[in-house]
C-alpha cells in the first residue's frame, strides 16, 4: 500500500519517540538504579493478629527506625497503614537517621490505601494481603536541624481518608543516637 | 444511498476524485448553510503535498522530546529521594 | 441520499434515545463536578460534608465515563453502521433491547450511588461510595455491581447487533470492501469484549458473590488487576468513536478529504491488538506484581501511542487539504483558511489540539518509573480531564452541533452559542488542566475531599499552591458555564423557535487514498483479533498466575491450592451437604 513519504518519515520519527522513551527508563532502571514495587515483600493475611505477628511489623517497637543487623547504616521501618492513621507515623513521625538507607514494610488489614512521601518519588500502594517494600536513601542533613516529610494516603479508604497523614523526620546523628522523641 | 459515496473508487483511478467531489460541490456551493463547506478549488490526491501537516508534526516531535528530557531528569531524577 | 432521520427513523429513534441518555448522564456528571471542585479548592465547602464528597465523586466518575461516553458511542455508532452499509437494523426489537438493558443497568447503579447520600431508613445500607474503580474491599451494594454488569451486557449485545448487520451487508455484497465506518465500529467492539472480559470476570465471578455474602472475602490484588486489564483500554473504547469523528467528520468540515483510509483502518486495528495488554502499567507502584510484568506493559504501551502519533498526521494531513481547498496557502498560513466560525469545526480541533498535549501527560504516566512522581497526584486527573474530558467530551459536543441535524431533522439554534459553548470548554480546560498538573508535581494527592494536611505543606516548582487552588476553581467555572450554554443551545434547538431551515442531506467525500489501496488483510478481523488475544495471554498469565498463587482466589494468603479451591467452592458444597450428606 503507498503511504505519503512524510507520514513514512512521521512514522520513523514516531518510533524514534518511541523507543527513546522505552531507552530513558531502562536507563532509569539501569543506569541511576530506580527499583519498581514489586513481589519482594511477599504476603500476610490480612488481619492485625497475622500482621503483628510478621516479622517485619512485629520487630517495629515503636517510631524509630529499626537498624538490621550487621549492616552499617541500613535500617527498616514497618508501617501498617489502617483506616485512618500510618502506624507509625501519624501520632508520631517515623523517625530515621541521616545518611541511611531506609527500606519501608507497609501493609493493611482493611482496604487499600496509600503511602506517599509528599515531595519525594517514595510512592507506593498498599494492598491488603500484600507487603510493599521500598528501599529509599536519606541523605547526610546539612546542620542540626531535623528535615521533615510529609507521608499521605493517597487512595480513597473511606470517609475519613482525608484526614489520612503523618510524617517522616530525617534526624541528625547527634540527635538520633540520644535517642530522639522517643 | 450513502453507501455509494464510499464504494464510488471502483471506477478508474483519474476518476475517484471528481466522483466524491461532484456530489457534494454542486449541490452547496450556491448555498450559505451549514454545510456549506467553503471550496474554491479541488486538490486531487496526486496534487497534495501535506507541507504544512509535516512542520506541524515536526514542532510537535522536538516539543515533545524537549519536555520529555526535563520531566525525567529534572524533575524526576531531581525529586528527593527515591526508591531504589 | 437523504437525511438520516427521514430514511432510518426506527434507527434515529433510537440514536437520539441513547444521546438523550448521554447528555443527561453529562449534567448529572457536571453537577457534580463542580461542587466537588468547589469543595476540594475550599472555596464553597459548606453545601457537603467530606463523607458526602465520596459519594459526588462516584457519582461524577460513573457518570461521565462510563454512562455519558458510552451511550454516546452507542448511539454514534449505531447511525455509523446503519448509514454506512446502508440497510437497517436487522431486528429493531434487539436495538431497542440493548438500549433497555443498558438504561436499567445505569440506572440500577445510579439508585445505589445516590444512596450514599441518604442515611436514614431503610436506605441506610444502600451505597457505592466506592468510585469508579470500585477497588475491594471497599464495598458497595449488590445492585451497583448488578447494574454495571447488566450496562456492560447491554453493550455486548449492541456489537452484535451491528455484527448481525454486517454479516447480512457482506452476504449481499461479497466482494466490496468494508466501509470504513463499519470497520471502525466492528474493530472497537472487538476490542471492547476482550477488554470487558477481566472487569465481567472480576464483577460477576468475585465481586457480585461477595456482596451478596456467599463468599467472605476476595483477593484484592487479583480484583483491581483484572479491573485494570478493562481500565486502560476502555480509554479507547472513549476514544475511538472521537477518532471516528476525526476521520471521517472533520476532513469534510474543514472543507477537505480524509488523507487515507488505509491508515485509518492500520489505526483502528493497531488499537485492537495493543489496547489491552498494558493495564498494568495503572499498577506500577502496587505490591505482588513484579518488575518484569511492569516492562512489559510498559514497552506494551508506548508502542500504543503508534496509532495516536499516526492518527495525528493523517488528521491534520486531512483539514490542511481541506485548507488548501478554501483557498489556504503558506507553510502555517492555510490554517487561517480553516472555517473557525463552525462550531462543530472549531470544537473538534481544539479537542484535537488539547488531545496531543494531554498525550504527553500520558507519555509521562506510562513512563514505568517517572510514575513514581505523579501516581495518584492531581497530574493524573489533569491528564484524564484533558484526555477523556476533553479530546472526548469537547468532540463529542462539538460533533453534535453538526449530527443533530442529522438525527432531528432540524438545524441548530445558533452558531455563535455553538463557538462560545466550545471555546468556553477549551479556555477552561486549559486553566483547570494545567493547574492540576502543576500541583500533582508538587504532590497534591486526588481523590481526597480535602488535600490540606496538618502535618505538612506542599513546595511547588511553577507557583503557589493558592493560585492552582485558583487557577482549578476558576476553569471549572468556565467548564460549567460552557455545559450550561450547551444544554441551553440543546433545549433551544428541540423547539421551533425562530426560522429555521430543515436539515440538507449532508454528504461525506471519499478519501483522498481510498480502501482500494488498503491490502485486504487489514480487513481481516479474525486475525487481528487473534493476534489480540496471543498478546493478552503472553502478558497478563503470569501475573495473574503469580496473584492467585500468592494469595488465592478468595484471598486466603498462604493457604495450599486445595484449600483455595474448597473455598472457592464452599456455597456450593455448603447448600448441598444437606443433600449428598
Amino acid at each position: 500500500m503507498e503511504i505519503h513519504k512524510y507520514e513514512k518519515f512521521w512514522f520513523g520519527l514516531s518510533l524514534l519517540l518511541i523507543v527513546g522513551f522505552i531507552g530513558t527508563i531502562t536507563y532509569g532502571a539501569v543506569g541511576a538504579g530506580v527499583q519498581m514495587v514489586s513481589d519482594s515483600g511477599g504476603t500476610v493475611e490480612p488481619s492485625f493478629s497475622s500482621i503483628n505477628d510478621h516479622e517485619k511489623f512485629a520487630q517495629q517497637e515503636d517510631n524509630r527506625a529499626v537498624p538490621v543487623e550487621g549492616e552499617e547504616d541500613k535500617y527498616e521501618v514497618g508501617v501498617v497503614a489502617q483506616r485512618f492513621i500510618f502506624q507509625p507515623g501519624t501520632n508520631n513521625p517515623i523517625e530515621v537517621p541521616e545518611g541511611s538507607e531506609v527500606t519501608f514494610y507497609i501493609t493493611s488489614p482493611d482496604v487499600i490505601h496509600g503511602f506517599s512521601v509528599v515531595g519525594t518519588n517514595a510512592n507506593t500502594m498498599v494492598i491488603p494481603g500484600q507487603i510493599a517494600e521500598i528501599t529509599v536513601e536519606f541523605d547526610e542533613l546539612e546542620g542540626d536541624e531535623r528535615k521533615e516529610y510529609g507521608l499521605v494516603c493517597h487512595e480513597f479508604c473511606g470517609a475519613g481518608h482525608e484526614n489520612m497523614a503523618g510524617k517522616i523526620q530525617v534526624l541528625p546523628e547527634e540527635a538520633w543516637n540520644s535517642g530522639g522523641d522517643a | 444511498m450513502s453507501s455509494e459515496t464510499e464504494h464510488a473508487t471502483e471506477t478508474a483511478d483519474g476518476a475517484v476524485s471528481e466522483v466524491g467531489h461532484d456530489e457534494f460541490v454542486s449541490s452547496e456551493a450556491e448555498h450559505t448553510t451549514e454545510s456549506s463547506d467553503g471550496i474554491v478549488r479541488e486538490i486531487g490526491h496526486d496534487e497534495f503535498e501535506p507541507v504544512g501537516t509535516l512542520l506541524l508534526v515536526l514542532i510537535y516531535f522536538v516539543i515533545i522530546g524537549v519536555m520529555w528530557a526535563f520531566m525525567y531528569f529534572i524533575e524526576f531524577l531531581g525529586n528527593g529521594p527515591t526508591v531504589v | 441520499m437523504g437525511v438520516f432521520v427521514n430514511d432510518y427513523p426506527d434507527e434515529a429513534f433510537i440514536v437520539r434515545a441513547a444521546l438523550t441518555s448521554s447528555f443527561v448522564a453529562l449534567a448529572i456528571g457536571g453537577l457534580m463536578g463542580i461542587i466537588q471542585t468547589l469543595h476540594r479548592t475550599g472555596f464553597y465547602d459548606s453545601l457537603i460534608s467530606n463523607a458526602d464528597y465520596y459519594t459526588v465523586l462516584t457519582l461524577h466518575g460513573v457518570a461521565m465515563v462510563l454512562l455519558f461516553t458510552i451511550f454516546f458511542l452507542v448511539g454514534f455508532f449505531q447511525w455509523a453502521v446503519t448509514d454506512s452499509l446502508g440497510r437497517s437494523s436487522e431486528d429493531i426489537r434487539i436495538t431497542k433491547l440493548w438500549y433497555a438493558m443498558m438504561v436499567l443497568g445505569a440506572g440500577m447503579s445510579a439508585v445505589t450511588i445516590l444512596g450514599g447520600f441518604v442515611d436514614a431508613g431503610s436506605l441506610s445500607g444502600v451505597d457505592a461510595d466506592v468510585l469508579y474503580t470500585f477497588y475491594a474491599p471497599l464495598e458497595a451494594h449488590p445492585l451497583y455491581y448488578i447494574g454495571l454488569a447488566t450496562f456492560i451486557i447491554g453493550t455486548w449485545i449492541a456489537g452484535f447487533d451491528w455484527f448481525r448487520s454486517w454479516w447480512a451487508w457482506k452476504r449481499e455484497n461479497p466482494d466490496e470492501r468494508t466501509p470504513l465506518r463499519t470497520f471502525m465500529v466492528l474493530t472497537t467492539m472487538l476490542m471492547w469484549y476482550l477488554a470487558s472480559l477481566g472487569v465481567a470476570i472480576s464483577v460477576v465471578f468475585f465481586l457480585i458473590p461477595w456482596s451478596l455474602g456467599i463468599f467472605e472475602s476476595v483477593n484484592s490484588l487479583l480484583t483491581r488487576t483484572l479491573f485494570w486489564f478493562f481500565g486502560h483500554p476502555v480509554v479507547y473504547f472513549w476514544l475511538m468513536p472521537v477518532y471516528m469523528m476525526w476521520y471521517v467528520i472533520l476532513p469534510k468540515l474543514a472543507g477537505g478529504r480524509l488523507f487515507s483510509d488505509p491508515l485509518a483502518r492500520i489505526v483502528f486495528v493497531l488499537f485492537l491488538v495493543l489496547s489491552v495488554p498494558t493495564g498494568i502499567h495503572h499498577q506500577y507502584v502496587d505490591p505482588g506484581i513484579a518488575e518484569g510484568f511492569k516492562f512489559l506493559a510498559m514497552t506494551n504501551t508506548m508502542f500504543l501511542l503508534l496509532p495516536s502519533f499516526l492518527t495525528a498526521f493523517t488528521v491534520v494531513a486531512s483539514i490542511e487539504h481541506g485548507a488548501r481547498q478554501r483557498g489556504g496557502k503558506g507553510y502555517f498560513s492555510w490554517l487561517t483558511a480553516l472555517p473557525w466560525g463552525r462550531p462543530a469545526f472549531t470544537g473538534m480541533t481544539l479537542a484535537g489540539l488539547m488531545f496531543a498535549a494531554a498525550g504527553f501527560s500520558g507519555m509521562i504516566n506510562a513512563g514505568m518509573s517517572i510514575n513514581y512522581l505523579v501516581h495518584n497526584t492531581l497530574w493524573v486527573v489533569g491528564h484524564f480531564h484533558m484526555t477523556v474530558g476533553t479530546a472526548v467530551a469537547l468532540s463529542i459536543m462539538a460533533a453534535t452541533y453538526w449530527f443533530l441535524p442529522i438525527i432531528t431533522g432540524r438545524e441548530i439554534f445558533s452558531r455563535r452559542l455553538g463557538l462560545a459553548q466550545v471555546l468556553m470548554w477549551f479556555v477552561g480546560m486549559v486553566f483547570m488542566g494545567n493547574a492540576m498538573h502543576r500541583a500533582g508535581l508538587a504532590g497534591v494527592p486526588r481523590r481526597t475531599a480535602d488535600p490540606t494536611y496538618s502535618q505538612f505543606d506542599y513546595t511547588n516548582t511553577f507557583g503557589a499552591v493558592t493560585e492552582l487552588r485558583f487557577q482549578i476553581a476558576l476553569g471549572a467555572v468556565f467548564l460549567t458555564t460552557s455545559l450550561l450554554l450547551f444544554f441551553a443551545h440543546l433545549v433551544l434547538s428541540s423547539f421551533d423557535i425562530g426560522e429555521r431551515a430543515a436539515a440538507t442531506p449532508d454528504s461525506i467525500p471519499t478519501p483522498l487514498s481510498g480502501p482500494e489501496h488498503a491490502p485486504a488483510v487489514l480487513d481481516n478481523i479474525r486475525l487481528w483479533t487473534s493476534v489480540a488475544i496471543v498478546l493478552i495471554l503472553l502478558t497478563y498469565i503470569l501475573p495473574i498466575a503469580s496473584i492467585v498463587s500468592d494469595g488465592g482466589f478468595l484471598g486466603s494468603y498462604g493457604a495450599i491450592v486445595v484449600d483455595q479451591i474448597a473455598a472457592l467452592l464452599s456455597p456450593v458444597l455448603d447448600t448441598g451437604g444437606g443433600v449428598i450428606g
